[in-house]
């Protein structure tokens, strides 16, 4: 398995956690009807400290997830000098055309799912549905998109993405 | 009737004659990584025009001595 794969799946698992933490947690609250489905405020402040765990959580899984991959080379060349380990760092995580063109593919995806949410939120807005449930589609669907990104990812890693 | 070009290579038996050249040089002389060259090998990706020419440039001959594309009917 690639850098990129491992990469990627380090990234859906870190967006998994938030967004679960994020279901348990809102639905716990609505549940306990310890706030309205309503409260525009209550959901505008938890999605917006729920952004921040989730940057903050992939950055440091990122970062972890970094260390221990220089760790296992370090490891792995032990007997090596440190110049030819750097070196095979950098040609690990070496990032071309082929990873640009997945990612911008995938990220399609991504966004299809969040515009489908979008309007999905829209016309339950029509249907008079609360502003809870609006939101919660909103950003449920872009993090089900972002998910998916991830996913697809995966996918032309293993596929391969053809002629064009 | 709608035609469909499937661009091949001849990159596997370049490196054979390029005295055994692993996917890992090559990759590095091409500046990609060596994924891209095994998905390239595999027909799972078609490079741009420039890498293309790159991965040329590395074995020392013309574009075309290395890619081909074939033509495919959809009746075919």
């Amino acid at each position: 398995m690639s850098y990129q794969e491992k990469k990627t799946i380090v990234s859906i698992i870190s967006g998994m956690f938030v967004l679960v933490a994020y279901c348990v947690y809102v639905v716990g609250k609505y549940q306990s009807q310890a706030v309205s489905p309503n409260d525009l405020k209550f959901c505008g402040v938890i999605m917006l400290v729920f952004i921040g765990i989730g940057i903050a959580a992939t950055i440091i899984i990122q970062i972890l997830f970094h260390i221990a991959l220089s760790v296992g080379i370090a490891v792995r060349e032990r007997n090596c000098d440190e110049k030819v380990i750097e070196k095979e760092i950098a040609r690990t995580i070496i990032e071309d055309e082929m990873d640009r063109l997945i990612e911008l593919k995938a990220m399609r995806i991504g966004l299809i799912i969040g515009g489908i949410g979008f309007v999905a939120a829209l016309v339950s807005a029509v249907f008079s549905y609360s502003v809870a449930v609006v939101l919660n589609i909103m950003f449920l669907s872009f993090g089900l998109g972002s998910l998916a990104e991830g996913a697809m990812s995966l996918y032309y890693y293993r596929k391969g993405i053809g002629d064009g | 009737m709608a035609e469909k070009f499937k661009i091949t290579n001849s990159i596997r038996r370049r490196r054979f004659f390029a005295d055994e050249m692993t996917q890992q040089e090559l990759a590095e002389k091409a500046g990609v990584s060596r994924q891209t060259i095994i998905a390239i090998e595999a027909g799972k990706y078609s490079p741009s025009l420039e890498l293309a020419f790159r991965i040329a440039h590395v074995f020392g001959v013309e574009i075309g001595e290395v890619f081909d594309y074939e033509v495919k009917r959809d009746s075919e």
